[in-house]
């Protein structure tokens, strides 16, 4: 459990230019939830995952993990960092072995373990973000991009975190190459229970994935909470440059046109069969 | 980390940042041509005038100036220290084998205020002039030794790019460093080996982003029809003024007034020497 | 007759890339397979496709950054196989990229927009109109005199486009240019556009993976394994939505809530492709019998 109690960050402290990046954040984040942190370039969402697994420090209030403050001087952020997983939007960024598995091996590395143990995880990471055997000692720099995202995640995966925090895991992919992914980590979070913490821009990607959103806006929390809830605030999202997914427009134009549908419905089968009754 | 400025621009308007990037480029040579000549107190005294003038007028803070001396001030001590006890002359004080010279004592002190001179006077050229406008000056100042070959114009177009690329580059160093540090990487920890090792997962990364970059740029630059210099025009294209005139016209007064005081005042030094040698 | 002139015409065009493997062994990878396509002058034309479908490697053909290993391929008449061409060709048809940071080269704006004009021997008052119309023209006037590195992605990328358009080329080409933009970013980049192709005429050609973006379009090639596989006006391609689905796109959503109804047995037209056309349809055909207000 995540426990996020007043926390505040600037950015450019002291100087003409100082903006609150994060402006008095309390929230909880518990274990095993698939939550969506959606919000315009800017919002403070990117700043706010840095700060849970311990990259940025607030200027002030206080992370709890599973009720230990990660601000105290006695508490290991190295090892809270693995625990609680972050994959950067670039998987440039981390990839720099010379082949896959080495470089998905280098979090378990730095965290001690054997060489047999560093194997064996990174193999099982690399399997769970469904990567063919085949590209084990290929270099990630020849991977695609759809590809190159896995190894990075696998990379977060093998040092076995609780949390796992993903910066737009799908920017720059196809629609093919986006539900790959997403699925995959859906399975992860089905099967294994872990909590997953994903940035999105996109809504209609959100609306299919995630069991809680919280959109923010100028360093605030605008919302949290369900999908359906949440969408229900599309005049107020698209004030802060966001939207509904695509069906919520539809469902809303239908409803003004004085059709009796539930326009919180956000799955596109679900939509088609309200639709449905509709006309006959 | 966005507004780094390399070659630490100070934007203010003075007459110096007014005046033509050529002309600065001039006159800083003309200045360090003068500090080697200068060999007599006078010469000094001339060119100590000259700067405060100078520095006055860019209207950059004194502190400023000062910054970019902390770089120097072991080369500095170093060659002061070696000039002093090295130098052959009439001794002045004696303690154990290491003598200083009266020679040596003269000499150390014109170091460094050559030094110093050297360094505060380029700084008010790169901190009164943009990079921009610096590579465009250096491209028109070294235009004829393009034509025996040397390439002046590409060499200003990677360095109005380097300057592009730094602040990007920077900024994607940081990225870098917490991707890794989220894999538990430690940078502070180890003797200089293991840091040095660290620093293999964030160059890595690094390196082939600068070449994807690089490589891209080249394909955009190329989509916009960049064939080299040959042909080129130019949106801002550097135009002399009357005051750039003036200017010269005022570098060149200067260059003969050290010129001349070297001759007549650092002949009769010389003279003093080899005699004292003797 | 044909009145409409070609601005973009290629007939059987092939690329190969080659490489070599670990052992020296040479790869012949075919990265577009008989490619053939026309473009009217004034069009607005989306290529869809998935990543390594061959659509960035046909823009850049477009452009003269590659040329073609057979087949033919003219840029406003101008032969692309031809070097000397290379530089007229690059003028016409200008050309605008994924990355926005790595293809800005000067350090204000307004000097990277003269870029290119500078390049191609414009005189100096010339280039300076052409910037301020430029700049206009994509609305980024104000920020003439900013460092580029201070934008956001999409402005940078209107940037960009100004750039291009001081060539005063009658095509624009752009690769996925919305690939790293937010939301926000994506739509000025797309209205830009638009209205450059509305208003100056220019004919557009924007290779995208969001269909969403193609809606508007004339037309769309949609690319799969280096074969354009389907084409047509937005509505004709998206009416084969099991088709697109398989090439690992995705069709307009009211598209596939039409695809959906007919499944269950409505007789909905297959090319519906906006919200509104959906909800008219529901309207003339249900609004009767369900309207309980």
């Amino acid at each position: 459990m995540i426990e996020v109690k007043n926390l505040e960050y600037l950015y450019g402290p002291g100087t003409a230019f100082e903006t609150k990046a994060l402006d008095n954040i309390n929230l909880t984040i518990n274990d095993g939830e698939f939550i969506a942190i959606i919000g315009h370039t800017g919002s403070g969402k990117s700043t706010f995952i840095q700060h849970l697994n311990g990259l940025l420090k607030a200027h002030s209030g206080q992370i709890l993990y599973n009720g230990k403050n990660i601000y105290d001087e006695d508490y290991d952020i190295t090892a809270h960092r693995c625990k609680v997983g972050l994959v950067f939007q670039y998987p440039e960024y981390q990839l720099f072995e010379t082949d896959v598995l080495t470089d998905v091996g280098f979090g378990p590395k730095n965290q001690g373990l054997s060489k047999e143990e560093i194997e064996k995880v990174s193999i099982k990471a690399l399997e769970d973000v469904g990567m063919d055997e085949k590209y084990y000692k290929k270099s990630p720099f020849m991977l695609s991009g759809g590809q190159k995202k896995r190894a990075a995640i696998a990379g977060i995966l093998a040092m076995n975190p609780e949390v796992l925090i993903l910066d737009e895991p799908t920017a720059g992919l196809d629609p093919k190459g986006r539900d790959r992914i997403l699925e995959k980590v859906s399975e992860l979070h089905k099967e294994r229970g872990i909590t997953v913490i994903w940035v999105s821009h996109s809504m209609d990607d959100v609306a299919r994935f995630a069991e809680r959103i919280i959109v923010m806006n100028e360093g605030k929390v605008a919302y949290d909470g369900e999908p359906k809830e949440v969408f229900k605030n599309y005049i107020e999202l698209e004030k802060m440059g966001l939207s509904a997914p695509q069906v919520t427009y539809i469902l809303n134009d239908l409803k003004n046109k004085g059709f009796d549908v539930d326009d919180s419905l956000i799955d596109v089968e679900e939509v088609a069969d309200e639709i449905y009754k509709c006309l006959i | 980390m966005k507004d780094i400025t390399i070659g630490q621009y100070y934007p203010a308007d003075s007459i110096l940042h007014r005046l033509d990037p050529r002309v600065k480029l001039f006159g800083t040579l003309i200045m360090l041509i003068s500090l080697f000549v200068s060999n007599n107190f006078l010469n000094y005294i001339l060119i100590t005038v000259v700067l405060i003038t100078l520095i006055k007028l860019s209207k950059v803070p004194f502190k400023m100036l000062m910054r970019g001396l902390k770089g120097i001030i072991i080369i500095l001590l170093i060659s002061v220290i070696f000039t002093m006890f090295l130098t052959p002359g009439s001794t002045l004080i004696k303690v154990g084998f290491i003598k200083i010279t009266r020679y040596g004592l003269k000499k150390a002190c014109y170091l460094a205020i050559r030094l110093v001179y050297l360094v505060i006077s380029t700084s008010i050229m790169t901190l009164t002039t943009t990079p921009n406008d610096l590579a465009d000056g250096l491209e028109k100042s070294f235009s004829l030794l393009s034509k025996v070959g040397v390439p002046v114009h590409e060499m200003a177009m990677m360095m109005s790019i380097a300057l592009r690329f730094i602040p990007i580059l920077m900024e994607e160093t940081e990225k870098i460093t917490m991707a890794q540090k989220a894999r538990g990487a430690r940078f502070d920890d180890g003797n200089i080996i293991k840091k040095a090792k660290s620093m293999v997962p964030i160059l890595v990364p690094l390196f082939m982003s600068a070449i994807r970059r690089a490589l891209d740029l080249a394909d955009a630059m190329e989509a916009r029809c960049y064939n080299g210099g040959k042909g080129r025009t130019k949106m801002k294209p550097l135009k002399y003024s009357k005051k750039d005139y003036s200017a010269y016209v005022l570098i060149l007064v200067y260059f003969v007034a050290i010129i001349a005081l070297s001759f007549i005042i650092g002949r009769t030094e010389e003279l003093e020497i080899l005699m004292v040698r003797r | 007759m044909d009145f409409v002139k070609h601005i973009i015409e290629s007939k059987n065009l092939v690329h190969k890339y080659v490489s070599y493997d670990e052992n020296d062994k040479k790869e012949t990878t075919i990265a577009l397979d008989n490619i053939n396509i026309t473009v009217n002058e004034g069009d607005f034309v989306a290529i869809l496709g998935r990543n390594g479908s061959g659509k960035s490697t046909f823009a850049k053909h477009i452009n003269a950054l590659l040329s073609p290993d057979e087949g033919t391929l003219f840029i406003d008449s101008m032969d692309a196989t031809e070097n000397k061409n290379r530089i007229p060709i690059r003028r016409t048809a200008g050309m605008v990229f994924q990355n926005p940071d790595n293809q800005i080269i000067a350090q204000i704006v307004e000097e990277d927009v003269g870029f290119g004009p500078e390049n191609i021997g414009i005189e100096t008052d010339e280039i300076w109109r052409r910037v301020d119309k430029a700049l206009e023209a994509v609305g980024m006037t104000m920020y003439r005199k900013n460092s580029p590195n201070r934008l956001s992605g999409g402005q940078k990328q209107r940037v960009a486009i100004a750039g291009v358009m001081a060539m005063e080329p009658k095509c624009i080409v752009l690769d996925e240019p919305t690939a790293m933009l937010d939301p926000i970013g994506r739509r000025e980049v797309i209205k830009t556009v638009h209205e450059l192709n509305k208003e100056k005429g220019i004919t557009i050609i924007l290779i995208t993976h969001h269909m969403d973006e193609t809606i508007d379009a004339d037309k769309i090639f949609v690319c799969d394994k280096g074969k354009i596989a389907l084409s047509g006006t937005p509505r004709e391609v998206f009416s084969n939505v099991e088709q697109i689905e398989g090439f690992g796109l995705e069709v307009p959503v009211a598209t596939k809530l039409a695809y959906l109804l007919r499944e269950k047995g409505i007789d909905i037209p297959k090319d519906i492709i906006s919200r509104e056309e959906l909800v008219d349809f529901v309207v003339s055909r249900g609004g009767n019998r369900n309207d309980r207000s």
